[in-house]
């Protein structure tokens, strides 16, 4: 059964289309990063499965409960880190995960809640005096109450500094060695790039692509890009290097003086073995993977 | 069905507020005050004569703590995000309306309750009479006008996404039901007579639907089945059977339930 399985899931606010027809299956036990720019959508599909928004056509099962007619059902699976959400001002945070506790009917000992995601020292402050990040952390703590089978994580790491980020990442991988899949949605690319087996891409409330990383570099173009810096700069023809079967395209830039090539990765070795043919030293060469960020860049149009 | 947590958490997170601790020490200050004063003026008091005395006051505290308590339970949680956390976690919409009202609703009736029992055994000692079921039926008749409040005000609640025009609402609909509405009789009589409808005071459909709020629903109540009162238009021996006492608490109820009962509704059926 898959964790999640929506189909043609479509909103529309007046004229405004929020999702149109988003299909989207995350199978048991992976980490899927839910991957867009701000505004595309993510937290719109994210609150279809919560149902706080209804959607206008098109329905999503978690764990084969649906998310609207069954919503406690499917809620009572999920551990949830949701967007826009505040705390209680005058609970504390012990409090708080012992709501949880009660709520979701679990069991276990607050403490080591706040111990995982390091705020036990404020468990007994009420959570209004609470920083951002530790409220963010707080309110994980409540997500991972109970032992979700599936953790919604909405840009899980709005406010956390690079520690708290890091921490967060970690707390992902050990919840997913437990089995727990993961559903994360980010407008920041490392962060995906990092813990995510799958990402689906949305913009425009469309599903641009769904792939793993790998996959998705491929499809762009499949491309590397060589830097080779050589002794004798003026001696290369770049034409004879756009001549190599596997080439895309070459040129030599200034600043550092380095001839740049483009081509698929079975060709690196040709273009390197061609150089030194006609008798330029390669001094030292690089080669650069398409980050996710250009691939991000591919499939929303360049974040116009 | 986990309102009772919402119930528990929300009526702990009132409790913490000094002026919600106020509100309800003054509402049950006042029925303390009431058992007191009615000796002095009544020889031989009898716990019955409670209600009566107290209507005034009732009246006018009770709809304001109703409102207090509910206008923004569910808009203020609303456009904080504490919904957003809240129904993130396994509670149905009705959960949290249910548990709301009960938790809400659960502090007005401890209020009323210790307020009417302090106040009767004032009455009682040392020279009153006590009268243990007329006690009881008074105290539940008076919650339930309470609640008819907090159902009120929980529903404008949850109509709306704007804590400004949930205050409007709320506070507007306890301007109008309460302090405008009972003063209105002499205008509708005149306006009646203009076209016509009536002549010499209103005919009885006028004062079945002019005597249709909560407040003078509730003081309907008290007089018929407390203040041994039969006379006057709406308790009189020639008045209308749907003007009387019995058809008065039946909408009493009624107004306890179903505003409440639309609001949820509606949230129900609307996105977040």
């Amino acid at each position: 059964m898959a964790a999640i399985e929506a189909r043609e899931v479509s909103k529309r606010y007046g004229t405004l289309t929020a999702l149109d027809r988003v299909d989207l299956t995350v199978e048991e036990g992976e980490i899927f990063g839910f991957l867009g720019p701000n505004g595309a959508g993510k937290s719109t599909m994210i609150n279809v499965f919560l149902d706080f928004v209804r959607p206008n056509t098109g329905q999503v099962e978690v764990f084969g409960h649906d998310c609207q007619r069954e919503s406690v059902a499917a809620r009572e699976c999920m551990g949830v880190l949701p967007e826009g959400y505040d705390v209680y001002d005058r609970l504390t945070g012990r409090q708080h995960v012992l709501f949880a506790m009660e709520s979701k009917n679990a069991g276990g000992e607050p403490m080591e809640i706040l111990e995982r995601v390091g705020i036990e020292d404020a468990a007994d402050r009420k959570a209004g005096g609470y920083s951002k990040g530790m409220a963010q952390r707080l309110v994980l703590g409540m997500a991972l109450v109970g032992e979700p089978d599936l953790l919604i994580l909405d840009e899980p790491t709005t406010g956390l500094d690079p520690r708290g980020a890091r921490a967060m990442r970690e707390i992902i991988r050990e919840e997913n060695e437990r089995g727990t899949t993961i559903f994360f949605s980010s407008h920041i690319l490392e962060q995906v790039e990092a813990v995510c087996d799958r990402v689906g891409i949305l913009h425009d409330g469309e599903l641009a692509a769904i792939d793993t990383i790998d996959g998705l570099r491929q499809s762009v173009g499949g491309g590397t890009k060589l830097l080779i810096t050589v002794d004798e700069i003026e001696r290369v023809e770049v034409g004879r290097i756009e001549a190599i079967a596997g080439v895309e395209s070459a040129w030599i830039e200034s600043e550092p003086s380095q001839i740049v090539v483009t081509c698929s990765n079975d060709a690196k070795m040709d273009v390197l073995v061609g150089l030194d043919d006609v008798g330029v030293d390669v001094l030292n060469f690089e080669t650069e993977e398409p980050s996710l960020e250009d691939l991000f860049v591919e499939y929303t149009g360049g974040g116009e | 069905m986990t309102w009772r947590t919402i119930a528990k958490k929300d009526a702990r997170a009132v409790l913490d507020s000094r002026t919600f601790r106020w509100f309800l020490a003054i509402v049950a200050i006042a029925f303390v005050f009431g058992g007191y004063m009615l000796p002095l003026s009544v020889e031989a008091p009898t716990t019955s004569d409670l209600p009566s005395s107290m209507t005034d006051a009732v009246t006018l505290l009770l709809p304001l703590l109703g409102i207090m308590l509910g206008y923004k339970a569910i808009v203020g949680e609303r456009t904080s995000g504490r919904l957003n956390l809240l129904l993130s976690l396994p509670h149905s919409r009705r959960d949290v309306v249910v548990g709301k009202l009960v938790g809400r609703g659960g502090l007005l009736a401890a209020a009323v309750s210790v307020g009417i029992v302090l106040g009767a055994l004032l009455v009682y000692y040392p020279f009153g009479t006590l009268e243990p079921l007329v006690l009881a039926s008074y105290l539940l008749v008076t919650v339930c006008f309470g609640l008819a409040f907090v159902g009120i005000a929980l529903a404008i609640s949850t109509l709306t996404t704007s804590e400004h025009l949930a205050t409007a609402g709320a506070f507007g609909t306890f301007f109008v039901l309460v302090v405008v509405w009972p003063q209105l009789q002499p205008l509708f009589s005149v306006a009646l007579e203009r076209v016509g409808l009536a002549s010499g005071g209103l005919p009885e459909w006028a004062l079945f639907v002019h005597g249709a709020t909560p407040g003078l629903l509730y003081e309907r109540v008290v007089e018929g089945f407390y203040g041994g009162a039969s006379d006057g238009p709406y308790l009189g021996p020639d008045a209308a059977w749907y003007l009387g006492e019995w058809v008065a608490l039946a909408l009493l109820i009624a107004w306890a339930i179903v505003p409440i009962t639309l609001g949820y509704l509606r949230f129900q059926s609307t996105d977040l």
